[in-house]
């Protein structure tokens, strides 16, 4: 399986950011100073329009690396080959450095619910998940990238915690990680956890990628919502993640209310302050956009939608 | 629904079935599949997930019929959307698939379509419209075009020309077009009064137009595409509208051929490999 780590230090690809429709022309027209882009998958591998067009621009001048919210690896149903046919042609297309998704399910009875649904962790889950991982990365041709998702709910099947279950499916399948460290937070906040015991069980040497992302704290739990800056706790979380995983490629999301591209680089710019010491992580870097309420709603996807209205004209008959 | 907690599958069907009814699911099985959260139930926990799910994809059908949005208002279109999405769930990897069903299913759920099409309800035909010609444009928005090819010219044959990958023959009941981009520019129309209306949608440049035609013309470029044959298109549809062969020759040289070809309506056959 190929490797990701190693002498070659593939996973050290810099700072990154998701590409978001809204920033394409801002990107095309001003090359910005970002060391990679992530992509939605889902959101180009069908496209015959302008997205795939962009995205073959874009990964022209900078490294690109997928990342996909509809593999379902740990469904029951079975796993969808068409789709994998084409995420793979199109990961040979942008020359992608890896292809990554989450360990979730996102649907069943054919079913997509479009979000980043949990899986009760138990050695059974382990044995479905690690057979349908060497499935996907057979068709995909590439390991795959597995990132732990923000979770709401704790099952009573679970006997395993998420640092062993992922541990033990790198090792059986040789698939590499991708901590989310907002995701870190907010799963452990939910579950009343220690986010600190949860990154000193985390298998690094199999992590090639870091997110981050904001939150929103709703008193009684935390929503993973990606639709404001970072927050304190996250960034110093961020910090032990980044050296312990000897400086993965680090990537922001941000995908609700999504401000100028100006804007999410300045975000992206406080991990490179924060690792330097030369801003403190306990301040918080931002305004919110809006305040909390109890609408949060967790794993935005409006944002995969393009806006398509400014981009239709009448002509006259 | 019971769930035998030994079964993923058993699990992952229970689970679905709790986000797209979540008042189907009883709190015995929550509390035997989910442990509380430090400070919040197990049907608490399990609710994130349920009021998220409808939130988001009634997002995302708002991204996508924006005029329609427009049209009925937020509370309105909330309660449509929201029907939709538990009759008909995405089926597919996708979210551009999500509204693929929607302008079908308004048509097949109206209130009236027990009623003779006289006595039915005027502003749902329009809607049922304008959420057709919204999904047609959210499809060649991005649908496989010809953008990075060369396109023919008024010197290319007629027989030659065939219609580009990336255009649609629509028809409707409204003026649907006028009405998507009066909200488009800002403008809070009224609903049109009824007029029967044709249209071709096409993609250039990664910009959709929407051009009105007449009725002849919108059945004459659907024989086009039925026949892949240009020239005999022309004699078709003088012999089905009852006119002269000369004189429709002579419409599309001389009206109608140089603004078809300049706007994209066609491309070469030889150069899509038809």
């Amino acid at each position: 399986m190929t490797e990701l780590r190693g002498d070659a230090a593939g996973h050290r690809l810099g700072f990154g950011v998701g590409l978001r429709n809204q920033h394409f022309d801002h990107i095309l027209a001003t090359r910005p100073p970002v060391d990679w882009f992530e992509a939605i998958s889902e959101n180009f591998m069908d496209s015959g329009g302008r997205p795939r067009a962009v995205l073959r621009r874009i990964a022209e001048h900078y490294p690109v690396a997928l990342h996909g919210v509809s593999l379902s690896i740990g469904s029951t149903d079975p796993l969808d080959r068409d789709y994998l046919a084409r995420l793979r042609r199109l990961a040979d297309e942008v020359s992608a450095r890896w292809v990554s998704d989450h360990l979730c399910w996102t649907g069943a009875l054919g079913v997509n619910s479009h979000d980043l649904l949990p899986l009760p962790l138990n050695e059974r889950t382990l044995e479905h998940v690690s057979a349908r991982v060497a499935q996907a990365q057979e068709l995909l041709g590439r390991p795959l990238v597995l990132e732990n998702p923000s979770t709401y709910v704790r099952f009573r099947q679970s006997t395993l915690n998420e640092p062993a279950f992922l541990r033990e499916l790198s090792r059986v399948t040789g698939c590499w990680l991708l901590l989310d460290v907002n995701n870190v937070y907010v799963s452990c906040f939910n579950a009343g956890t220690d986010p600190l015991d949860y990154l000193n069980q985390f298998p690094f040497d199999r992590v090639v990628q870091l997110h981050l992302a904001g939150h929103q704290h709703c008193g009684t739990h935390i929503v993973d919502t990606h639709d404001r800056p970072v927050s304190a706790a996250v960034w110093q979380l961020f910090r032990l993640a980044w050296q312990r995983s000897e400086q993965a490629a680090t990537l922001l999301e941000w995908d609700g209310d999504v401000p100028a591209f100006e804007r999410v680089h300045a975000e992206l710019m406080r991990a490179r302050q924060i690792i330097d010491g030369d801003a403190p992580a306990e301040v918080e870097a931002a305004p919110r956009p809006r305040p909390d309420s109890a609408e949060a709603v967790s794993t935005p996807v409006a944002f995969l939608v393009p806006e398509i209205m400014s981009n239709s004209v009448v002509c006259p008959s | 629904m019971s769930v035998d907690q030994d079964r993923l599958d058993s699990l992952q069907r229970w689970m679905i079935e709790a986000l797209i009814a979540p008042d189907g699911v009883d709190a015995d099985t929550i509390a035997a599949t989910f442990l509380p959260g430090p400070k919040l139930s197990a049907s608490a926990c399990l609710a994130i997930y349920q009021r998220s799910y409808i939130l988001r994809l009634r997002k995302c059908l708002e991204e996508q019929f924006p005029a329609s949005y427009h049209a009925l208002g937020a509370t309105l279109f909330a309660d449509f959307a929201d029907e939709y999405l538990r009759a008909c769930p995405s089926d597919s990897y996708t979210l551009h698939e999500l509204g693929r069903r929607f302008p079908e299913w308004l048509e097949d759920n109206r209130p009236d379509r027990d009623q003779p099409p006289e006595q039915r309800e005027s502003w749902i035909d329009f809607m049922v419209d304008l959420a057709s010609y919204e999904r047609d444009l959210y499809r060649l928005f991005d649908a496989q075009g010809h953008e990075g090819r060369p396109w023919p010219d008024v010197s290319t044959d007629d027989g030659a020309l065939v219609l580009q990958p990336c255009l649609a023959l629509v028809a409707y009941r409204y003026p649907v077009a006028w009405y998507y981009h009066e909200v488009r520019a800002g403008r809070s129309p009224q609903l049109p009064v009824a007029m029967r209306s044709y249209a071709v949608i096409l993609r250039r440049d990664f910009l959709t137009h929407t051009y009105p035609v007449t009725r002849l013309h919108y059945e004459f470029l659907s024989l086009v595409r039925r026949t892949r044959d240009l020239p005999a298109s022309v004699e078709a549809i003088a012999a089905e509208a009852g006119y002269p062969v000369d004189a429709v020759w002579r419409s599309w040289r001389h009206e109608v051929r140089r603004p078809w070809i300049e706007a994209g309506f066609f491309v070469e056959r030889a150069v899509i490999g038809g």
